[in-house]
């Protein structure tokens, strides 16, 4: 219910237009009474042979007609305007949010389910207003006006027509819980059958490798044979419950007005004419309004399912928000402190324990180290994606929470291991580090990441489309695009993590060059495994467990012989080894 | 039109029950036309001359037929339902097992969601168009076919009347298709352009949050939507200009009836029972005509929805059994490329003339710079895609006459993306091979160095992972394809770039456990670290599509070329310092 007040809060800014849906509907429904009237007045008219005017009655039901029309068409027009804008606002709004949530929430939740937040729930909820609210009024409103009428004509033949109401609604409510059983039965199956088939056209080349093929349409099969059973059992119970209503609804209720009102015709307590508008009445406005009423209830809860996911997503908080009193961070030089850092994902397990790490504009500083040892977290916790628990990170003496979000991921350049590039073109790509780039400009970026020569030698150049629609690139050339994009925007601090893994050795020294004279004048943070890229480091910071076990520049790590040494000693011995056995010079 | 044919090809199978389905139609049909003539009755005969006793009668005739209507539409229903789902199983089943038969290449190109749009909302619109389009239509249709001849036996002259605006009406709606459906297309194109930047934009918000485009994006999102609304506004408006047109339309043919039918019953031609029966049934003619506004606008989307559903179905696989490919179960494991040239696209070549001939046992390193061609040249061992040009043999025989499923059975492939599903690790190990036991899994997961880690996890093997489980790292991921991988046990085991992710410790103790695996297999591996691959038998070093050159870590270390400018790439920087401090 709570949801509910909540969700009329936000249809406020609406309210002249819900009015004026309001008034449009009372008028629609009441412009469906006249009709029935009419006819009984002609009918009764010819029985009796009283003169009528038969023009007039004519242009009565044209003009009636042409009367429901137009404002059916301002209606329809009022609740689609409301429907969609609503919706639109709806997905704007989640959208942002979205954006602006912390990567964690985004790790947290499948994509799946955070695109059909945006699209199917504030679908569901669309129904609810434009459909359901309107159905509402409408309803209630034709079924005043019927009873009213119905009553003033005959209230003996009302009562008799409406005898068969409780009926009516007790068939219904004797189905609705089987129907929704059955309904949570189909819903169940099929979203194991998506699950598992989403799974499987991800890992098509799984499947294929294993050739198990006919092994998954199998088991496909199988789930889509129960969901059809289920399917079938749901749309019988839905076959039973309609079907004995009609019966109860038109074919009772008709006999009854048929044999009730035609013994007051012929004891002359109604006119012919009024027996049919009756007939008319009760079957075309009664029961389907007092139906629909009661279905209601159905649809509020399953829009309370969509309420409660639309404003669960509009209620999260982002973990990393800008202090009321943040400054914008001026452009910096790129001195960075880690001062006392203690971080933790889950509460009690720390990731990162003490860490302290003074690190001057320019400097290199490469992490090593295990997978789980940190390095990770030490960067991502720069680009403030998560906040220290404990401790500080200052960069050029502002601490990151005082600084605005975004200028300080403006000043900070990420390249990640897992490169993502949008299915646009090349140049769009590359443009997304600094949208006023110019064509030069982007080139040029394309050029420092040592890309260049493969751009250009495509039919289509820069323009070329990539992706779904486009074409196909390797892992080395996704990877130098998101480093040209990584260039292009110009970050003070620049930040690798395993950027260049997917790369072979030659293409990896040729963006090694380009890297290097990127990183020039740049603070700038590595995570790599490879050894040979990192040598250079100013700085080698070695993880191990969440704490720095050994920092310095290569030579020094290796003359104290620690982890680094011997993580050395490792990667190469077999090259040494080898060498010497050639007989290499030395 | 022709989709709707091909649709109906599905209902084949069941044409029994879809003549069935149809005599029910025109039964319930049947049971719609006696009331008017019912109340015609009351009024003209009944009334006027007081017959209690008929009145009581007609009471239970009206219960009778609605009994009997009743059960006909009930059984109907029960049927159409039946139908429906059975289409949609027989569709499901069909994309499905076509899907699995289509070759990577078909996945390259396409995002998962859109594959699974097809296989899943686009048959749920066809089914709708089924169970509520078609049976609506079929229904109307029989409904005119019985009721026009019924109201020319009533009374010719209103008849006429009542069928002369009917013109009018078929005249509006065809202007109103002609605008219609290129909406219809454009609607569901912006729908599509919705969700396919809403599903790269949030699977990529890293990106989107490394570069602050937050705002940027959410302006764009704006964009997509508004011109969806802008779309759906205008539909409304044309859907709802119709429906008004209509409903004047069928009150003018009303009006006219009425004017005319009372002129008549004035110069006692017609009676007041007749008049009100005769309006009963020219509602019947005017409603399937108002509804054939909703069947277009549901025909619309199930069409765009055949045409991509038939379009997968359509899609011939590239790789396909030869008729008379024959089954080889105990591979030796010799592989030899002939003249192999490949193209992922017809100006792009991939591989060059490929020849190599690999004996049984061997370890075959393959080297290069990204874009040579290693990972496409494995992929046509496994026969992830066909030679353009020349052949491959596995023990002399062209893959292509091989079966399929008997090579890939025989082919352990870790691939540089490590794909698990979302069930316990054990599963996942076990993937290729269903009868292995928990000893052989253990055994499996020991040679990728995961035993100990799994044994820290409170459930073990019996771990999720994935959605509801837990959460591995890349490296993990890794280690646990390698895993699955040698548990089947391949006569030829192909490692592309398999242990990229691990730290160098992990990775060294994989090796070691590898090394032992390879033993009597034919191993491909792909790697870039050169330390993991100095003890292949043979390496072959490829660049731009094409092998260079072949032969032992020594000798190609020896020799100018490429390996050695990559080997000296590596080691440059290193080897001085290590050396000196190694060695002097």
């Amino acid at each position: 219910m709570r949801n509910f007040l909540r969700l009329v809060r936000e249809l406020k800014a609406y309210w002249k237009i819900m009015v004026l849906i309001a008034i449009l509907t009372v008028i629609t429904a009441g412009l469906g009474l006249p009709g029935p009237l009419i006819v009984a007045h002609l009918i009764d008219s010819l029985y009796k042979h009283n003169p009528i005017n038969l023009f007039l009655v004519f242009l009565a039901l044209v003009g009636i007609a042409a009367g429901t029309g137009l404002v059916g068409y301002c209606l329809t027009f009022a609740v689609t305007y409301l429907g969609q804008q609503f919706k639109m606002e709806m997905r704007r709004r989640l959208y942002s949010h979205m954006q602006t949530l912390s990567l964690g929430y985004f790790e947290k939740n499948q994509i799946g389910k955070m695109m059909s937040n945006i699209t199917n729930d504030v679908a569901t909820l669309d129904q609810l207003i434009s459909g359901s609210f309107v159905r509402l009024m409408q309803d209630s409103a034709t079924l005043i006006g019927v009873l009213v009428i119905v009553f003033i004509k005959d209230w003996k033949l009302a009562l008799v027509a409406l005898s068969v109401s409780p009926f009516y609604v007790a068939n219904y409510l004797l189905h609705i819980g089987h129907i929704k059983k059955a309904a949570d039965d189909v819903r169940e199956e099929r979203d194991i059958m998506l699950g598992d088939l989403q799974e499987k056209l991800a890992g098509a080349m799984v499947v294929k490798s294993y050739a198990k093929e006919r092994t998954e349409v199998r088991q496909f099969v199988g789930q889509t044979r129960n969901l059809l059973d289920l399917n079938v059992d749901l749309s019988m119970l839905g076959t039973r419950l309609w079907t004995i209503a009609e019966f109860i609804g038109s074919g009772c209720g008709v006999a009854l007005i048929i044999w009730y009102g035609g013994r007051e015709v012929m004891m002359n307590r109604l006119s012919p004419g009024n027996l049919v508008a009756f007939i008319s009445f009760i079957t075309g406005y009664m029961y389907g309004p007092i139906l629909r009423l009661i279905q209601l209830n159905d649809q509020f809860a399953r829009t309370n399912a969509a309420l409660n996911r639309i404003f669960g997503t509009l209620d999260t908080e982002p973990n990393i928000q800008n202090k009321p009193a943040a400054k914008v961070m001026p452009d910096i030089k790129g001195h960075v402190e880690y001062k006392h850092v203690w971080f933790e994902y889950e509460p009690g397990q720390p990731v990162l324990k003490d860490i302290n790490l003074d690190i001057k504009p320019g400097m290199m500083v490469a992490f090593v180290g295990q997978s789980g040892s940190g390095k990770t977290t030490m960067i991502n916790l720069l680009s403030r994606h998560y906040d220290v628990t404990d401790g500080a990170i200052l960069v050029d003496g502002y601490d990151l929470r005082d600084v605005t979000i975004d200028s300080l991921r403006k000043q900070v350049g990420v390249v990640i291991q897992e490169t993502i590039l949008f299915n646009t073109s090349i140049r769009e790509n590359i443009r997304y580090g600094k949208l006023d780039a110019t064509n030069e400009e982007v080139e040029d970026a394309a050029r420092a990441a040592n890309i260049a020569h493969v751009i250009e030698a495509l039919p289509k150049g820069y323009d070329t489309l990539i992706g779904e629609a486009g074409i196909k690139l390797s892992g080395g050339e996704k990877q130098r695009i998101a480093i040209a994009r990584a260039i292009l925007s110009d970050p003070r601090i620049l930040v690798l993590d395993e950027a260049t893994s997917s790369l072979d050795s030659e293409t990896e020294s040729l963006i090694q060059e380009a890297l290097d004279h990127l990183m020039k004048g740049r603070t700038s943070f590595v995570v790599a495994h490879r050894l040979s890229t990192i040598v250079a480091s100013d700085l080698i910071v070695v993880m191990e467990k969440g704490v720095i076990r050994e920092a310095g520049s290569h030579l020094e790590l290796l003359q104290q012989g620690g982890i680094y040494a011997s993580l050395y000693n490792q990667q190469f011995k077999v090259a040494l080894e080898s060498r010497e056995a050639e007989g290499v010079k030395l | 039109m022709s989709n709707f044919r091909r649709l109906l090809g599905y209902l084949r199978p069941y044409r029994y029950r879809v003549f069935l389905a149809v005599f029910l139609m025109f039964m319930v049909t049947l049971t719609a036309l006696p009331l008017p003539r019912i109340i015609q009755f009351v009024i003209d005969r009944v009334l006027p001359h007081h017959m209690w006793h008929t009145l009581n009668w007609i009471f239970w005739i009206i219960i009778g037929i609605y009994l009997f209507r009743g059960i006909v539409s009930f059984s109907l229903n029960y049927l159409i339902g039946w139908l429906g789902q059975r289409v949609v199983f027989d569709l499901r089943f069909h994309s499905y097992r076509h899907l699995n038969r289509l070759s990577l290449s078909y996945y390259d190109q396409r995002q998962t969601g859109k594959i699974m749009a097809r296989a899943v909302d686009d048959i749920n619109v066809i089914q709708y168009m089924i169970t509520g389009g078609f049976v609506t239509l079929i229904t109307d249709m029989l409904t005119l076919v019985l009721v026009i001849p019924v109201i020319f036996l009533m009374n010719v002259k209103l008849a006429l009347i009542a069928m002369a605006v009917v013109p009018i009406y078929v005249f509006n709606y065809k202007l109103f298709l002609k605008k219609i459906r290129p909406l219809s297309v454009e609607i569901r194109k912006s729908w599509d352009a919705l969700i396919g930047t809403l599903q790269e934009k949030i699977s990529g918000i890293t990106v989107v949050k490394a570069f602050v485009r937050e705002n940027y994006e959410t302006e764009q999102f704006i964009k997509t939507i508004r011109l969806n609304y802008d779309l759906q506004m205008t539909q409304a408006t044309l859907n709802r200009i119709l429906a008004a047109t209509a409903t004047i339309i069928r009150a003018v043919g009303t009006g006219l009836v009425y004017w005319i039918g009372a002129k008549l019953v004035g110069v006692h031609t017609l009676k007041v029972g007749e008049l009100v029966a005769f309006t009963g049934y020219i509602g019947y003619l005017y409603d399937p005509a108002l509804r054939l506004v909703d069947f277009n606008v549901q025909a619309q989307w199930a069409g765009a929805s055949m045409d991509r559903v038939f379009e997968v179905l359509d899609t011939r696989p590239e790789i396909t059994d030869a008729p008379n490919a024959k089954s080889m179960t105990n591979l030796k494991g010799s592989v030899t490329f002939r003249h192999v040239s490949f193209g992922y696209s017809r100006d792009n070549q991939a591989l060059i003339d490929i020849n190599l001939d690999v004996q049984p046992g061997e370890v075959i390193a393959i080297v290069g710079p990204s874009g040579a061609g290693k990972t496409t040249l494995v992929n046509l061992i496994a026969r992830f895609y066909d030679a353009t040009e020349g052949a491959i043999l596995i023990d002399g025989v062209d893959i292509r006459q091989i079966r399929l499923e008997s090579v890939r059975r025989q082919i352990g492939y870790v691939s540089q993306e490590s794909l698990l599903f979302s069930v316990s690790l054990a599963e996942n190990i076990r993937y290729g091979r269903n009868d292995a036991t928990r000893e052989q899994i253990i055994q499996a997961a020991k040679n990728a160095d995961l035993h100990d880690f799994i044994m820290t996890l409170p459930d073990g093997y019996d771990t999720k992972i994935g959605e509801e489980g837990i959460k591995l790292s890349v490296g993990q991921k890794q280690r646990m394809a390698i895993a699955r991988a040698t548990l089947t046990n391949p006569r030829i085991l192909i490692l592309d770039d398999a242990t990229s992710a691990l730290d160098s410790k992990t990775e060294a103790n994989v090796q070691a456990a590898l090394e032992k695996l390879m033993k009597g297999r034919t191993n491909f591996v792909i790697a870039h670290r050169l330390a993991t691959i100095m003890n292949a038998d043979r390496i072959v070093v490829m660049d731009k599509g094409r092998i260079v050159d072949i032969g032992t870590h020594a000798e190609l270390v020896a020799r100018e070329g490429v390996y050695q400018n990559l080997y000296n790439e590596q080691f440059k920087s290193a080897q001085d310092e290590a050396l000196a401090e190694l060695l002097g």
